[in-house]
């Protein structure tokens, strides 16, 4: 999964959250959130990680599942609940919520989980011809989100040792930080220009990203065989 | 083969004094050049100005010119900029747009359409000439200042600028580095013919490497054009340059050690994998002064950074005998910060409102915050933000900011970066009298050992993880 294409990863697995929106299908669904946790888990990403970030996921689902089954509309469902040896409709319903919940994050763990930034940036700026400004200045954007998290730790201990206590939302401490992140761009806009980077001069491509045998194969997979899969099956 | 400023003014508000008046100089490729002069004087600016960054970027020429090497490097693509100037920022955070070492000289390398098959081979002679082969994979959120110090310099050696601008390249960066790194240049400058101009309050590092000294005093150029091999102490001291070996010859009263007020026991912390503090333990007295040196990135900023609580660490900090972790909402304030960067303790929207802050259980507050701004000579700038100070302005207001607050433990992380002599001296005789007449543990780092000698008590050296006296004690 590291190893793919990620303008291919993306289509792919973009292709993928519209069939599984086109279906109305626990079944289909779970085996993409399972897929999904293979894929993550072949690609060597920490267990621990992965726990993590699934239990907001867990909770979302867990919502949706009591959403689905109290707000069931027997008359509308598409297929027969009793095909799928389900209790009843409103099981049926709230399965149906609760699995879309974990496919769609599944499918989008899979892409961010085992993506590099930096070849998706490059990969997107090959195959999308996005414009090199925006992709490198998403890169240096990108490169600022960590110095965020430290900043404001940073910031909510110049309170502490001032002897104020804020909390993590007050006014007060965005401030600073909105300061802060404005000074940044200007900065780092400065530090690239000075390194020789437009957005308009050509620049040359050390490793370029390209489009191998493989990302074929997941194209056709994810593109083709799988919608035509939903439409027989 | 020069940089040339005619008759140059510069400012960067329309309605404001100029930065710089009347800035006429010619700066030779044959010679290294440090320039040098008082906090906020303008050096910065004219390098800016002549790496094509200003006016673009900021600010208004309102008469004359800069050429390099006969172009205006205003007028210049940015890949052409690139080629003809290379400048190093003073802030080492925000140089670098991309995640790793290696990813950052590539990126470079790629901007002026560097053959692929050449990249490889640039950026590894970039490594080696600058000593950070070792650091090619590592993230670059993960390395000290002076070790961003070092990736900046790399990038710069890989694009092989025909003049290197450098603004405060050692600031951030021990003594033996900055030496080191010092002697490259100066190869550099020697076997490729790369012209430097240098921004430095600190003469030290240059000794060996500059062949001139110019000083910047008002926004003017002063016509003295010092020999960096013969410098005359008494004429560096007028100007209030750092003598390079020269005492600071501080006048304090003696200490009278107090209780212990900070202790630290067992004390360890991790950066990820890496082990940066390893049972580190030591115990500071009220009315006594500390220096805290070692080589860049040894763990100085974390050692602090765990006592403000950004980094968890293992055993534990006592101040008065209650852990850190547990202070009481009375005790917090108790130790106050002095950050390396001051923005990072900046909590106040104008000048006068962050020292207000600090004052704010002082009923005579307005009163004392003016004499306290006239005292740093901040006062006509006391209703603009904070931020838009110089860097040396910046520091005199985060110092006395948290001088103004009644703690008994002040902890300073590099407290005279990026100063000259006139204000080093006046910050740390003012944060020296405070340890002395409010019984204040001071502890403070630096990378400059004649500092630690001049002013601290007890001199600690944190190698390897390990925090030990490197002197006998003068309490």
């Amino acid at each position: 999964m590291r190893s793919l294409n990620p303008a291919c990863k993306f289509i792919g697995l973009l292709a993928a959250t519209f069939v599984l929106a086109s279906r109305r299908d626990p079944v289909w669904n779970l085996a993409a959130f399972v897929l999904s946790m293979a894929a993550i888990l072949l690609a060597r990403v920490r267990v621990r990680t992965l726990l993590l970030l699934l239990l907001p996921v867990a909770l979302a689902a867990l919502g949706m599942f009591f959403t689905g089954y109290r707000f069931a509309a027997d008359g509308s469902m598409p297929v027969r609940a009793d095909i799928f040896l389900v209790g009843g409709s409103r099981l049926w319903n709230g399965m149906l919520q609760a699995s879309r919940v974990l496919a769609y994050a599944g499918l989008g763990y899979a892409f961010a989980l085992t993506t590099d930034r930096i070849r998706m940036v490059r990969s997107f700026q090959r195959q999308f011809h996005v414009p090199q400004v925006f992709a490198y200045g998403l890169l240096a954007a990108w490169g600022v989100f960590p110095h965020m998290a430290q900043e404001f730790r940073r910031t909510r201990a110049a309170f502490r040792a001032r002897g104020i206590r804020v909390l993590p939302f007050s006014p007060a401490l965005l401030a600073p930080l909105l300061v802060k992140s404005v000074r940044w761009s200007e900065e780092l806009s400065v530090a690239m220009e000075s390194k020789g980077f437009s957005g308009k001069a050509v620049r040359s491509d050390f490793a370029p990203i390209r489009v191998q045998a493989r990302d074929w194969a997941f194209l056709v997979v994810c593109c083709l065989a799988l919608p035509a899969a939903a439409i027989w099956l | 083969m020069s940089i040339r400023f005619e008759n140059l003014q510069f400012t960067y508000f329309e309605d404001r004094k100029p930065v710089l008046t009347q800035v006429s100089a010619e700066f030779d490729a044959s010679e290294v050049t440090v320039l040098t002069g008082a906090s906020g004087c303008g050096k910065s600016t004219l390098l800016y100005l002549a790496a094509g960054l200003y006016p673009h970027a900021a600010g208004l020429v309102q008469a004359g010119r800069v050429t390099v090497e006969g172009q205006v490097p205003g007028d210049l693509a940015p890949p052409e900029r690139a080629r003809l100037v290379g400048m190093m920022f003073q802030n080492p955070e925000l140089q670098f747009c991309m995640d790793t070492v290696r990813n950052e000289l590539i990126f470079c390398l790629e901007n002026l359409r560097t053959d692929p098959a050449e990249i490889e081979a640039k950026l590894r002679a970039a490594l080696d000439f600058c000593g950070i082969a070792h650091l090619e994979h590592r993230t670059l959120l993960s390395l000290s200042g002076g070790e961003r110090q070092k990736v900046m310099l790399a990038c710069l050696t890989a694009i092989g600028p025909r003049w290197l601008l450098l603004d405060e390249p050692f600031a951030n960066i021990d003594e033996d580095s900055a030496r080191a790194i010092a002697a490259g240049l100066g190869r550099l400058h020697r076997e490729r013919g790369v012209g430097i101009l240098a921004v430095d309050h600190r003469l030290d590092s240059w000794l060996d490497v500059a062949d001139t000294v110019r000083v910047l005093d008002g926004g003017q150029l002063l016509p003295d054009v010092l020999d960096a091999r013969n410098l005359d102490a008494a004429r560096l001291e007028a100007l209030g340059i750092i003598v390079p070996g020269a005492s600071y010859a501080p006048s304090l009263p003696p200490a009278a050690p107090g209780d212990v007020v900070l202790e630290l026991r067992h004390l360890s912390l991790r950066h990820r994998e890496n082990a940066v503090l390893r049972d580190v333990n030591a115990s500071f007295r009220r009315g006594c002064i500390y220096a805290v040196v070692g080589p860049s990135g040894c763990g100085k900023s974390s050692l602090f950074g765990a006592l403000s609580g950004l980094f968890p660490y293992e055993g534990e900090a006592l101040l008065e005998g209650r852990s850190l972790r547990k202070l009481r909402r009375a005790d917090l304030g108790k130790i106050g910060f002095v950050t390396q960067n001051p923005q990072d303790q900046f909590v106040g929207g104008t000048v006068r409102k962050e020292i207000l802050t600090s004052l704010r259980k002082d009923p005579d507050a307005m009163a004392r915050s003016e004499e306290i701004l006239r005292g740093i000579r901040l006062w006509r700038y006391r209703d603009i933000s904070p931020y838009m100070l110089s860097q040396g302005q910046q520091r005199r207001l985060g110092v006395a900011a948290l001088m103004a607050y009644d703690c008994r433990c002040l902890v300073c992380d590099e407290p005279t970066y990026a100063q000259d002599r006139r204000s080093t001296m006046a910050i740390m005789d003012a944060l020296c009298r405070l340890a002395r007449e409010r019984g204040v543990a001071l502890i403070f780092s630096t990378h400059d050992r004649q500092l630690a000698r001049d002013y601290a008590d007890e001199i600690l050296e944190l190698k390897e993880g390990t925090l030990r006296a490197v002197a006998e004690p003068r309490v």
